[in-house]
This record gives C-alpha cells, sequence and structure tokens, in this order.
C-alpha cells in the first residue's frame, strides 16, 4: 500500500514538473522575445553594422532567432530535448558550458550557508522552546526579527567596509586567490563573509518556524510521561520533542531551497562572488537570454526537485504519514471502534 | 526572504494551551512609541525635505567628492560630489512611494485573487492556487530580473509595479484561507439569496471580515518592497543613479568601499534600517491588537 501511494506521488509529481518546467521556459521565452536590446548586438559586437541584409538572416538564423515566437520556442524545445541550450551571447560559448563553470560556486557558497542555517536554527529554537517566554526567548526573538529586517545586501557592504577595507582580516571578492583554484582553505575563507551573510538573512525565519513547532510538540502528553520516566528537560526536549518536528524541519527545507538561492544572488552581486546569480544579473544586463533562461530552468528544476525530494524523505521517516496514505482522515472504525 | 507567514501565531489549539503569562508573540508589545515617533519624524522629513536641504540636491560639488561629514556638509559628499544630507530626505520621498505603490498593488492583486480563489469551485481553487505556488517557487529576484530584463530603464511606477506583480503570492494564499473559514457564513449566504454579486459581496462583507488579520502582512510588504527597491537599485538593475533613492545612493558603495568612505554606505543604510525596523514594528504592534480583540478570553 505505501510503496503504491509512493510510487503514485512520485509519477505525479513527476508530471507536475514536465508541466511546470513547460510553462516556465515558454514564459521566459515569451518574455525574452519582447525585450529591448539585439541579442546580435551583444553577439557579434560592432560588427552587426557592417552586416549586409543576407548575412544579417543568416546570422539571425544561425542563434535560432528567426520566425515567429512559437517557432523559435518549438526550434529551442527541440534542441533543449538534446540537451543543446543555445549560445550565450555574450561569452558565445554554448549556454551550458558557461553555467558549467560557475555552478559550483554556487552550490559550494548554497551549500554550506543552507547547512550552518538549519543547524543553528535547530540548535537556537530547542533554546528557544526550552526557554520558553523567559528573557532568553524573547531576547533571542528581538534580535532575530531585527536582523531578519535587515536588508542583506547592506550587511553584506558593512561587513566588507569593516573586515575587508579596515582590518584587512578577509579577502572581499572572488571565489578563491588567484592561482589557488584548487586550494580548500582559501576557498572557504573567501565563503566565510557571503555566508554570514545568508545567515544573519536567514537564519531568524526558520528559528521562528521550529520554534513555533516545538513549542506545539511541548504541550502534548507524551512529554509529562517521559518526564515521569526520569528523563531530563534536555533529553525529553532533543529525544523526543526534537525526533517529532523532523518532519516538519524536512518540509521547512524544502520549502527554503528557493529563499536561500534567491539570497545567494544578492550575496554573490555584493561580493563579486563568480557564480549563477552574478551571471543571471550580468545576463539580464546584457540581455543574454539563452543564459538567463537555462539558469532560470535549472533554478526551477532544483527547486521542484527538492520539494520531491523532502516529500520521499517524510514519507520514509514519519511513520505517521504511511498509515494512511499522508491523510488525516479517519475511518469509521477509527472514529467509534474501541 | 518574502515569506512573512512563519510570523504568524501558532496553530489555535497550541495558543489556547499556552499559559496566560506565555500568551505575548515575541516582538509585539502594546503600542511602540519609539517606533512610531521615528516613523513620522523620517516621513515628516522626506515632506519637508525642500526645507531641511541645506544643499542642493540635483548639485554636483565637483571640488568636495567624497568628503567626510562635517559642518558645511552634515553627511558628506558622495562619489559623484553630492550632499548626502539634502538628498537623503530627496531619497527617502521616492523609497517611501515604491514602497507604498508596491504595496498597494501587490494588496490589490493578492486580495482579489485570494478572494475569488477563496469563493470560487474546488476546480478554480486549485488551478489558481497550484498557480500562485509555481510562481511563488522560483526566486522572487530572479522572476524581477526577468521583467526588468524588458525595461530598459525602469520608471518608479514602472519598478513599482514589477516589485508588486512578484509579492501578491503569500497574501493571496492567506487571504484565500481567512476566505475559506467565512464562506459559508450566514450572512454571506443571505446576502447571496438576496442576490447580491460578488463584486458586492467583496465590497461589504469580505474584504472588511478578512481584511483585520492581514494587516500586518499587508504593511510589512512596504517594508520588503522598499528592500527590494534598495537592492535592485544597488545590482544596478533598479532605478537609475539620476533617481535619488536611498537604494540608488547605495548603488555607489561599491565605489565607496575602494575609497572607505564608511559614510556612503553606512548613512543611507542606517536610515533604510531604522525605516523597515519602525513598520515591522508597528505592523507587529497592529497585528497583536487584531489578535487580542478576535479572542472571546
Amino acid at each position: 500500500m505505501t510503496k503504491g501511494v509512493l510510487g503514485r506521488q512520485i509519477v505525479k509529481n513527476l508530471l507536475v514538473f514536465l508541466v511546470a518546467m513547460f510553462i516556465l521556459s515558454f514564459a521566459v521565452f515569451f518574455i525574452a522575445s519582447y525585450a529591448p536590446g539585439d541579442p546580435l548586438q551583444s553577439f557579434y559586437g560592432e560588427r552587426v553594422e557592417q552586416m549586409s541584409a543576407e548575412e544579417h538572416e543568416a546570422a539571425r538564423h544561425r542563434l535560432g532567432l528567426d520566425g515567429p515566437v512559437y517557432v523559435q520556442y518549438g526550434h529551442w524545445l527541440a534542441n533543449a530535448a538534446t540537451g543543446d541550450f543555445g549560445l550565450s551571447f555574450k561569452y558565445k560559448e554554448p549556454a551550458i558550458d558557461v553555467i558549467q563553470a560557475f555552478i559550483g560556486n554556487t552550490l559550494l557558497l548554497g551549500g554550506v550557508s543552507y547547512l550552518l542555517v538549519f543547524l543553528l536554527a535547530t540548535v537556537l529554537a530547542l533554546c528557544c522552546a526550552m526557554y520558553e517566554g523567559t528573557k532568553i526567548d524573547r531576547a533571542i526573538a528581538h534580535v532575530g526579527t531585527i536582523l531578519y529586517y535587515l536588508p542583506g545586501f547592506w550587511i553584506g557592504l558593512v561587513l566588507l567596509l569593516i573586515f575587508n577595507v579596515n582590518l584587512g582580516w578577509l579577502p572581499g571578492s572572488g571565489a578563491y586567490s588567484p592561482g589557488h583554484a584548487g586550494d580548500i582553505l582559501d576557498r572557504l575563507e573567501h565563503i566565510i563573509l557571503p555566508v554570514i551573510v545568508m545567515i544573519i538573512g536567514h537564519l531568524w525565519y526558520y528559528t521562528y518556524m521550529i520554534r513555533n513547532k516545538l513549542v506545539e510538540e511541548a504541550r502534548q502528553d507524551y512529554v509529562l510521561l517521559a518526564k515521569t520516566k526520569g528523563l531530563t528537560r534536555m533529553q525529553v526536549a532533543v529525544r523526543h520533542c526534537l525526533k517529532n518536528t523532523a518532519p516538519t524541519i524536512v518540509s521547512i527545507m524544502a520549502i527554503s531551497v528557493n529563499h536561500i538561492l534567491g539570497g545567494t544572488y544578492v550575496v554573490e552581486a555584493v561580493f563579486s562572488y563568480p557564480g549563477l546569480g552574478k551571471l543571471a544579473i550580468d545576463s539580464a544586463k546584457y540581455h543574454d537570454y539563452n543564459l538567463l533562461m537555462l539558469i532560470v530552468l535549472l533554478t526551477g528544476a532544483f527547486i521542484i526537485f527538492s520539494g520531491l525530494l523532502a516529500q520521499t524523505i517524510n514519507a520514509w521517516i514519519d511513520p505517521r504519514l504511511k498509515v494512511k496514505g499522508g491523510g488525516t482522515s479517519w475511518t469509521i472504525r477509527q472514529l467509534f471502534g474501541r | 526572504m518574502d515569506d512573512t507567514s512563519a510570523f504568524r501565531p501558532v496553530g489555535k489549539r497550541a495558543v489556547e494551551a499556552v499559559p496566560v503569562k506565555h500568551r505575548r508573540q515575541p516582538g509585539a508589545h502594546g503600542i511602540p512609541v519609539i517606533s512610531c515617533l521615528l516613523l513620522a519624524i523620517i516621513v515628516l522629513g522626506c515632506v519637508f525635505a525642500p526645507v531641511l536641504a541645506n544643499h542642493d540636491p540635483t548639485m554636483f560639488y565637483l571640488d568636495h567628492l567624497n568628503k567626510a561629514p562635517d559642518s558645511a556638509f552634515y553627511f558628506g559628499t558622495d562619489s559623484l560630489g553630492r550632499d548626502i544630507y539634502s538628498i537623503i530626505w530627496y531619497g527617502g520621498r521616492i523609497s517611501l512611494t515604491v514602497g507604498v505603490l508596491s504595496m498597494a498593488i501587490a494588496t490589490a492583486i493578492g486580495l482579489l485573487y485570494g478572494c475569488i480563489s477563496g469563493m470560487g469551485t474546488d476546480t478554480m481553487d486549485n488551478v489558481m492556487m497550484r498557480t500562485a505556488e509555481l510562481i511563488s517557487s522560483i526566486p522572487s529576484i530572479l522572476l524581477m530580473l526577468l521583467l526588468l530584463a524588458i525595461l530598459d530603464s525602469p520608471s518608479v511606477v514602472t519598478l513599482s509595479i514589477v516589485i508588486g506583480v512578484t509579492q501578491w503570492m503569500n497574501l493571496a494564499r492567506m487571504t484565500r484561507t481567512e476566505i475559506r473559514q467565512i464562506r459559508s457564513s450566514d450572512y454571506i449566504l443571505a446576502a447571496r439569496a438576496m442576490g447580491a454579486t460578488f463584486p458586492h459581496i467583496l465590497r461589504h462583507h469580505l474584504l472588511p471580515n478578512v481584511l483585520s488579520p492581514l494587516l500586518f502582512m499587508i504593511i510589512s510588504l512596504i517594508g520588503t518592497a522598499m528592500t527590494t527597491e534598495a537592492t535592485l537599485s544597488f545590482l544596478g538593475i533598479g532605478l537609475p543613479v539620476e533617481i535619488v533613492s536611498w537604494g540608488t545612493m547605495l548603488s555607489l558603495s561599491s565605489r565607496a568601499l575602494l575609497t572607505n568612505s564608511w559614510w556612503i554606505i553606512c548613512i543611507p543604510g542606517f536610515f533604510l534600517v531604522a525605516t523597515l525596523t519602525a513598520i515591522t514594528r508597528v505592523g507587529h504592534a497592529l497585528r497583536h491588537h487584531a489578535v487580542r480583540s478576535a479572542s472571546n478570553l
């Protein structure tokens, strides 16, 4: 029964995924086709003005820019199905190759921030829930709310001003020092400030969500039982409450993927970190639509995939979901039986 | 980042179980006097900008580039030679306008969308909510990037529209939840039985009833929109530098980092942060008030 439900869920999700990607790509394509700025200009630069009409036509054809929008989209879709996402107009390379050079940096920055945000959020939430209603709880709430509403790019600037310009402790731009591409310590040194900005911007939001769930959990009767058994407050909170909150945390982690990704965009721009976000902003500035589109699609795919993954993980760690295929409705026997 | 739904109180059952002394929401205590005062000072300062400014905001004082704060230039000058003290008030006008305008647009779309989805048939509701979910699953910065890519240099109005149309999804979802709760109430049934049309019910029954729980979210949308404006302008895809706003003032900060001019970064940032914090506190207080007045205890 559970296997069937899970299988059907995955098939359904895959269908949703495909439909979503289709709509997304069409929307981006449509918007891009009405955008100002001549992609030919960004591809050939000055040479466009010296081209004859035939050369112009040929160049358009080569870049897949001739015919009405839906024909162009058809071309693009047919090519995309074979893994060819067109040329980046700015870099004059296949868009997918350009992205490959940048995606690793973003994954490192995003991944480290993601893990640290949730590790710290869980610890802080536990701290809040243990001392609920006391000064500690309220102090964390106050500081957290203020930090949450600070604009991320501004925190980045202030940190750069302090730690890079004035103290000179940490590097302020790039993903690694010249000539140290393989040096993991050097790379980590470069992501310290970006990661701090990411943590400050995202930590409180998730702490608050997890805290609320833990607080709710702490009102359950089993907590009393566990305490009567002789467990300490800490043991009850970690072994029982936190364990029961795990599915919620996983769900929140799945929802948070797009926020964290969106956060890396801004942070990368502040710290001139060569990642997907900087690439996306540059490609929007230079009307490099093939590249922008691929970034949007990749981001969308990544987000939908993480949602799917979270559902699967939850079905696996939370036995409560297996009982009724995820539903909470009771059968008549459950309601009236003994 | 733009999702404020986490700041709702936890489930109803849990709230009831909480002992009375624990029932205060973190960060919400009575009327926030300091925040109201701060907000009033900033708004009035922006309204009376010509009175407060002691230099011409459109003037480039080219022999005073990057000057630290002194008695002539209270907040110093930026790398274009503009007097920061004078342009901060003019910039505030633009920032606040974008904030309020985007909030109005997002609220209008969100409320209407949520009401239609909440009152509609199940299929309609499903389709509309899935669509909203799909849009909100894309990072909003990416959406705005796409929309801004097709506008060559956005004006205050177009930027507000771009921000507004990318921020309404959460509000729509919450409106829909609220509407679902009251849609089968007797008074709505009675209104329908008397032949009231959807616009009439919307105006006289639905909106007045859902507005107060959503007030916090609507107010915090102003703050979100102001942050977004600043971020986009800083990234160089929002307002052009000629239009003075707190965001475009901060867009000069990468140059300021090279010359170590802290005042170019800190002063507009401080104004932005002060406004955001004050708005949020006021919103929290309003929500707290709404929650208290809805309770029968």
